[in-house]
């Protein structure tokens, strides 16, 4: 229990510490309390258990894991932030309700307190989207994404009411067991839950809010929605998982979501020439591929699509780091302003490409093994078509991963300027991403054999 | 003796360790190209070690027959995939032939790339550690890893160091290359499933899959995807679009890598592994096989012929030379086979070679167009004597290399096929017209070059020299590096060794 208590009251500490020293050490203290519920999470095992939560070796992985995106993610934002003027306490307190949210939507047993943790988490990117005050484009962003996600929660909370007049219970396992001899009105509940799943894994058809919000917001807060939310809502997904197992009609919405979030994420991606708006169309094909494991579950799909998950997290910090640490004063946004960028910032250029190849799924990074593993249980299952598919999309997406690394090093920079180089804080916040994709394509099987242990 | 050392995985692992040594040498570029060739030779002589105590090496009969060396270790348990490598005869020459062509390209290039030196030399390296792993590895996803990790560096070298159009280049050959190979992985998978299903082991080593039992559908589907991966290397005739772009934009040394190791990579995928692994898909195929060969041999010869800019003349050629190994291997027959393995080392060593003297033209006059030039034989004897040279070699001299592969290939052919033989004939040629063509005006006739033209440096005479010495030695007395396949393609074939 602790480390969430930590997350949530050091984030009312942030809030206090800055309003009675104003433009003190806010990130080292979020940065702390944040390293503090990670480590807590790693070493020690888990404690009390109360009423709605259960703390069990797979909400610990997921603790820990999107405990370290958003110490990335922080590090990103304090240089970010600093350059673009974004000040003041709320953003390191915003960042720490972000993740005790998460926290508590992948332990939660009930559907209660399920909801309260994905909606925590989603209220929290709704600040965080539009942080910048100025910002008209952030202001759209954080618009669009609450009046969506207001709408998905409706959707999600209305779900979970029909459950409860089904089963008359809100335990998750009280309902997996009623999954099995399912009424009408419990199925209506899971295809409405199943529904607002989808818009928080942004699958599409439920995903059009992605594309503006990724651009709009400030990349490091893009970087942390785009990985450590997507780590949350699917460990959410994976605890719902049983719900959805009682009818088959259920598992067909999930085939049809994967199908077209591949399809729609990779080529609507082809089109774009804003580099944030092309990796949010990739990030909406790559949940195809995460809910195509969740198609095959019963043939190992589930080890498949969290370790694609992680490994997505790994290549999308990189990607979106590497943008943050471009940006001065205003953010580059249009593919063209990365032209022969790979030579005048090193790191970056690495990690972006890196990140690029990984979401390709080439080897050897970590994204082959993620799609290796994926379409393994999707073959086993049976779903030869959505495989083949699937390959098929991914080439699309090789072309526009492509793209990117072109415009890092064979096209000529388009302006001399000279680039400022990245702190301290930025380089571990690249490299170590970086690093870790490279290091899980070649060396996968310590993880693997990991979520071997937690999924079962 | 040495043979306790995991001399494979240092044949790999030696070139990525040079591209460590390379980092401090960054941005030195005259003491950074020593060192790349430093190891590029330390491996040729790693690989010629390898060679000259072949005989001596014990063969693995009980484990794996014909192969010499086997390296074993698990890897990726939870996927069942292993890190299985294995030398052969086959193997051996191609590991020979990979070692070789990259001393060679790193000279050619020793001053055409004048920036990004250190970029291009560790992309160099890393891709020779991709090539290696390719015909090392006997662990079907290992095999598609280096496959793959092969790619990246030719995709930069192109992209970055190339001329033209060569981003559009650049990608359509990634595009390609992706398109075959992807659905390969997915049949890879698919036999991979299809083997634990049969037997409980979920295994992607070669010759545990190659137990396996398939129904002829089922191979015929999977046959049809590993096929479409290796004929689009190849190139086979409808796939061999990107060729001719890529080799004219490509860098000098990427154009030879290009023909002499790349297009080999997916003959030997074939041999390797498609026609072991799906024989009866593979002999229903055969008719397909040979047809688009044939195509190929006419339809690229002929289109070489109308080609103005010298190098996609040469990559024209290749795609033609390419087809008389593509015929051997659909022959499917001892002779015909040899013929092929033996053919693609020829085809690198004498492409290779053309590509090394047109990108010299290049640097000289900066045109490749054939009627840019004209009566170089006055002006530099030196060269035209080598240009002459590897095109007569190129279009089948005896006592030349690639005779003596076309010449077996027709030869164990004709028993199984003679009417493919006799259309094959007649490739051969048209093969002399359009090397006819390029000798004629290229070395011939009038002189068109205003600029003088400087002959040959020492470094240019080293590289033309050995490759010319090496060519007549594989045309003069094939017999050993016949001898090192033997066994192997003895098996391939179904016979006993």
């Amino acid at each position: 229990m602790m480390p969430l208590l930590i997350l949530a009251g050091g984030s009312v500490l942030v809030l206090l510490a800055g309003a009675l020293r104003p433009g003190g050490y806010l990130y080292e203290l979020a940065g702390a309390l944040i390293a503090a519920a990670l480590l807590w999470s790693l070493l020690l095992p888990a404690g009390a258990v109360m009423p709605g939560l259960s703390v069990t070796p797979f909400s610990r992985f997921f603790w820990v894991f999107l405990d370290s995106i958003g110490l990335v993610a922080l590090l990103l934002a304090a240089g970010y932030n600093r350059r673009r003027g974004i000040t003041g306490e709320e953003y390191p307190a915003t960042l720490l309700f972000a993740l005790a949210g998460m926290g508590a939507a992948c332990t939660a047993s009930d559907l209660l307190m399920l909801f309260l943790g994905l909606e925590a988490f989603t209220f929290a990117f709704y600040i965080l989207v539009a942080i910048k005050r100025d910002s008209v484009k952030g202001g759209e962003a954080g618009l669009k994404y609450l009046l969506n996600g207001t709408l998905s929660a409706a959707i999600m909370g209305m779900g979970m009411a029909l459950l409860y007049a089904a089963t008359g219970t809100l335990k998750l396992s009280g309902l997996a067991s009623a999954a099995n001899h399912p009424e009408a009105l419990f199925l209506g509940g899971a295809g409405l839950v199943l529904l607002g799943m989808a818009f928080k894994l942004s699958l599409a058809p439920a995903h059009l809010w992605t594309a503006d919000v990724y651009q709009g917001a400030p990349a490091p807060v893009t970087a942390l929605l785009s990985t450590a939310s997507k780590g949350a809502s699917l460990a959410a997904m994976l605890l719902l998982l049983p719900l959805f197992g009682a009818w088959h009609g259920l598992r067909d919405l999930l085939w049809a979501l994967a199908l077209f979030s591949m399809l729609a994420g990779n080529f609507a991606a082809l089109r774009q020439s804003s580099l944030k708006r092309m990796l949010a169309w990739s990030s909406v094909g790559q949940m195809g591929y995460v809910a195509l494991a969740l198609v095959a579950a019963p043939s190992g799909g589930l080890r498949a699509a969290v370790f694609y998950i992680v490994i997505y997290a790994t290549a999308g910090l990189a990607a979106f780091g590497a943008l943050s640490a471009l940006s001065d004063r205003f953010e580059p946004d249009r593919l063209d302003d990365y032209r022969g960028l790979g030579y005048r910032c090193p790191l970056a250029g690495i990690a972006l490409a890196v990140a690029m190849f990984s979401l390709a799924g080439i080897p050897p990074t970590a994204g082959f093994i993620g799609k290796f593993g994926v379409f393994n249980a999707a073959l086993r299952q049976g779903e030869t078509t959505l495989a083949i598919i699937g390959i098929l999309a991914a080439l699309v997406a090789v072309f526009f991963y492509l793209r990117v690394v072109v415009m890092l090093y064979m096209k000529p920079a388009g302006d001399s300027n000279q680039l400022r180089s990245p702190g301290f804080s930025e380089i571990i916040a690249l490299a170590v991403p970086t690093a870790a994709t490279l290091l899980l394509g070649v060396h996968p099987q310590p993880l693997l054999d990991l979520l071997a242990k937690i999924l079962t | 003796m040495f043979t306790e050392y995991p001399l494979l995985t240092i044949l790999i692992l030696l070139p990525l360790a040079g591209c460590l040594a390379l980092l401090p040498l960054w941005n030195c570029r005259v003491s950074a190209r020593p060192v790349a060739l430093g190891v590029g030779l330390l491996e040729l002589a790693l690989s010629a070690w390898l060679y000259g105590s072949w005989r001596e090496l014990t063969p693995l009969q009980a484990k794996l027959p014909g192969y010499l060396l086997v390296e074993d270790a698990p890897w990726i348990p939870a996927f069942g995939i292993r890190y299985t490598l294995g030398l052969d005869g086959i193997s051996l020459l191609m590991v020979l032939l990979t070692s070789f062509t990259f001393c060679i390209a790193l000279l050619v290039s020793w001053n055409s790339i004048k920036e990004k030196t250190g970029l291009f030399l560790t992309l160099m390296l890393t891709m020779e550690a991709g090539i290696m792993g390719v015909f090392l590895a006997l662990d079907l996803a290992l095999f598609y890893l280096f496959w793959e990790v092969m790619l990246i560096p030719m995709f930069f070298l192109i992209g970055i160091w190339g001329h033209g159009r060569k981003i559009y280049s650049t990608i359509k050959f990634f595009l390609f290359t992706m398109f075959g190979s992807l659905l390969m992985l997915l049949a890879i998978i698919a036999l991979q499933l299809l083997h634990a299903k049969q037997t409980g082991i979920a295994t992607f080593g070669l010759h545990e899959l190659l137990k396996t039992q398939l129904p002829a559908d089922t191979q015929l589907w999977l046959f049809a995807a590993f096929f479409l991966a290796f004929a689009i290397k190849f190139p086979l005739f409808p796939l061999h679009t990107w060729l001719p772009d890529a080799h004219t934009d490509a860098p000098t040394a990427g154009s030879v890598i290009l023909a002499g190791l790349l297009l080999k990579t997916g003959s030997y995928g074939l041999i390797r592994f498609g026609y072991p692994l799906f024989p009866l898909a593979a002999q229903t195929l055969t008719p397909l096989f040979y047809t688009l060969a044939l195509i190929g041999i006419i339809y690229a010869s002929l289109v070489a012929f109308a080609q103005e800019d010298m190098k996609r003349l040469i990559a024209y050629s290749s795609i033609a030379h390419m087809g008389y190994v593509a015929i051997g291997i659909a022959a499917w027959q001892p002779v015909a086979l040899s013929g092929s393995i033996l053919q693609m080392a020829n085809h690198g060593i004498t492409t290779g070679a053309l590509f090394c003297l047109v990108g010299m033209l290049d640097e000289r006059a900066h045109t490749r167009e054939i009627a840019a030039f004209g009566g170089l034989w006055g002006k530099i004897p030196q060269y035209s004597f080598f240009f002459l040279f590897f095109s007569l070699a190129s279009l089948g001299l005896p006592g030349l290399n690639n005779f003596v592969g076309e010449f077996l290939v027709l030869a164990g052919t004709m028993k199984k096929a003679p009417l493919v033989a006799a259309l094959a004939f007649i490739g051969i040629v048209l093969t002399l017209i359009y090397t006819v063509r390029l000798v004629q005006e290229v070395i011939f006739q009038k002189e068109r070059q205003p600029l003088a033209l400087a002959d040959l440096s020492p470094r240019e005479l080293l590289i033309l020299a050995v490759l010319a010495t090496v060519d007549v030695w594989m045309g003069v007395h094939p017999a050993p590096l016949l001898d090192l396949i033997h066994g192997p393609v003895q098996l391939l074939t179904g016979g006993g060794l």
